[in-house]
């Protein structure tokens, strides 16, 4: 536990010590809140909810994981310290989880700096709270399965563009694909296979969140995919050496 | 060589690294191909290859960045693949490619390494000034480690290397890209290091090795081909000797005249003070005054008939399939 905060310490400073917090992070808040405030919210203003940013959400989170967690493998490939970490006394879990829990906390940080819309609705109107939490644990942990998708593709390459847009794409797959849409599309909608492939995906657990239905069933959808893409990461980590 | 197996405070316990009929291969190269050593403590050994050859595969093996096909490993007594972090603990790897966090001050960095290593805050910040003081790194503390010189780079790898003081070192090509006088100093480290360490280091450059090491392995194609002190490896093969003699004359001695000396054919002749010198190896006693009967014959006059110590280079040069092999 203490050697993985080791990791994680020096994982966190690494984004702040590098442009990419600070490029990142407001592009993501800024188009995100232009979406919600310029688009949308403009035609419901008298509504005081956050229906429509939690909307968006997870598509933005979808994009913006992979270019937080590229670098997580990649660049250590990339520049020899691979071998410096993984023959120092660490466990494989402990480099996995800290390097996740360091992507995830800049995904945290970042839904913390969009808490700006929901004071502005809060100064509009007199919202109800509830989905409004509930929204942001949904995305904070939606968001994990991603950080963790994103890690573990990492792990493959030195080349952190190859990462970005391989990301990128099962991200995509995860999120669009694995939907309501998918089926819709064949033409088979309503099926017992649509339905198997609905719940795979992660949009259909996102979205009675975002309706401020908050399941358990949906958090232990999250934390299990997010589980079982650290597992696997451990495993890549472990076989590299062969 | 004063750095022998016997002069270590351990001589004749376990040796430290123990390294058991490897192999590695990838994909369709044969990287490493049944390479067996081991290292006490008290000895620098010397690892020496051409690039290419398997020096940083065995290394990485021997540090558990990489499995092995085929053999074990046991450092300090504990199996590598087996009981890793334990192994690890053990080993200071200082690996080729220099492997610093860029975006690290050099202090940072060092702190880092302490965190890994499970040092104490208190404890490690002593120890941090230790080495640092010791690789000369103190005025660099404040500085990125990515905007380092070659130099400060290869001396902050060192520092992480040793900063644990483990029983075990382990250098892959440690003086590249160094300037001789930083050569000078990282040998004069590693030899007082070695007092109470195992130490390897690889290298592709034969003078390093020569000047420091107490026992010397040479690789090739994942093969050892050699392995003992420069002393050892630099004596002919068997009951063989080589010989240097001396004839007048500058001119080379036309092969009739050679051939009448019976000494066999030479491996080189080269313009000598007083003549030419000519190069030659046997198994068999070498008669002086019968040789200088004949070179008399031929004309020509012995002027000198020695036994000759082959250099480190010359054995080196042999054993890659260079020079004087094929002509003997
Ligand atoms: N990651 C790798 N993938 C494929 N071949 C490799 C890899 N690393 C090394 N090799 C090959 O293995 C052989 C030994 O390499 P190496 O151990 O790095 O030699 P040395 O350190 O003596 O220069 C070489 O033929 C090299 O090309
Ligand atoms: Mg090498």
């Amino acid at each position: 536990m203490r050697q993985m905060l080791v990791v994680y310490r020096r994982e966190l400073g690494a984004y702040f010590k590098t442009p990419i917090a600070y490029i990142f992070v407001p592009l993501f808040v800024s188009v995100l809140a232009l979406f919600v405030f310029k688009i949308d919210l403009f035609f419901e203003l008298n509504r005081a909810d956050m229906r429509n940013f939690f909307r968006y959400v997870p598509y933005f989170v979808m994009v913006f994981a992979p270019a937080i967690t590229m670098r997580l493998w990649a660049e250590e490939l990339r520049s020899g310290t691979a071998e410096l970490l993984m023959t120092l006394p660490f466990h494989s879990w402990e480099l996995v989880v800290g390097k996740f829990l360091a992507a995830w906390t800049i995904l945290a940080l970042t839904l913390l700096c969009t808490l700006g819309a929901a004071a502005a609705i809060a100064y509009a109107g007199d919202p109800d709270w509830a989905p409004i939490i509930g929204g942001y644990l949904g995305a904070l942990f939606m968001g994990s399965v991603f950080i963790a998708l994103g890690a573990f593709v990492s792990s493959f390459t030195k080349d952190q563009v190859v990462a970005l847009l391989v990301s990128l794409v099962a991200g995509f797959f995860l999120c669009v694909v694995l939907s309501e849409y998918f089926p819709m599309w064949f033409g088979i909608r309503d099926t017992n296979f649509a339905r198997v492939i609905e719940q795979i995906g992660v949009r259909s657990h996102y979205v009675s969140i975002e309706r401020g239905v908050l399941s358990l069933r949906d958090f232990v959808y999250f934390a299990t995919c997010t589980a079982f893409l650290l597992a696997l990461n451990v495993f890549r980590v472990q076989a590299r050496r062969y | 060589m004063s750095l022998g197996p016997a002069s270590g405070p351990a001589a004749g316990a376990a040796p430290l690294i123990s390294v058991t009929e490897l192999h590695k291969s990838y994909g369709a190269t044969r990287a490493v191909d049944g390479v067996s050593f081991q290292v006490a403590r008290g000895q620098i050994r010397g690892f020496l290859g051409p690039n290419g050859a398997g020096k940083s595969t065995t290394i990485k093996i021997i540090t558990g960045y990489l499995a092995a096909d085929a053999g074990s490993v046991r450092v300090a007594g504990i199996d590598v693949a087996e009981e890793p972090i334990e192994a690890r603990k053990r080993i200071g790897y200082l690996p080729e490619s220099l492997p610093l966090y860029q975006e690290m001050r050099v202090d940072e960095y060092l702190q880092f390494i302490a965190k890994s290593r499970r040092m104490e805050r208190r404890g490690a910040a002593q120890r941090i000034a230790e080495v640092m003081a010791l690789l000369g790194l103190e005025r660099m503390k404040k500085r990125l480690t990515g905007s380092l010189s070659k130099g400060y780079r290869q001396r902050l790898g060192l520092a992480q290397a040793i900063l644990h003081d483990p029983d075990i070192l382990i250098l892959d090509e440690p003086t590249n890209g160094l300037d001789p006088q930083q050569i000078i100093e990282i040998r004069a480290l590693l030899v007082r290091l070695a007092a109470t360490k195992a130490i390897l280091f690889s290298t592709h450059i034969l003078q390093e090795i020569s000047a420091v090491c107490s026992q010397i392995m040479i690789i090739r194609d994942g093969r050892l081909v050699a392995d003992g002190t420069p002393a050892e490896l630099a004596a002919a093969p068997g009951s063989e000797r080589d010989w240097e003699i001396v004839i007048s004359g500058t001119e080379e001695m036309p092969y009739a005249d050679l051939d009448a000396l019976g000494i066999g054919t030479p491996a080189g002749s080269d313009l000598a003070e007083g003549g030419r010198v000519y190069r030659f190896r046997r198994a068999s006693e070498l008669d002086i005054a019968v040789l200088g009967g004949r070179v008399t014959r031929t004309g020509r006059r012995l002027i000198e008939a020695r036994r000759a110590t082959r250099t480190l280079e010359q054995v080196y040069l042999e054993l890659m399939g260079v020079g004087a092999k094929g002509a003997a």
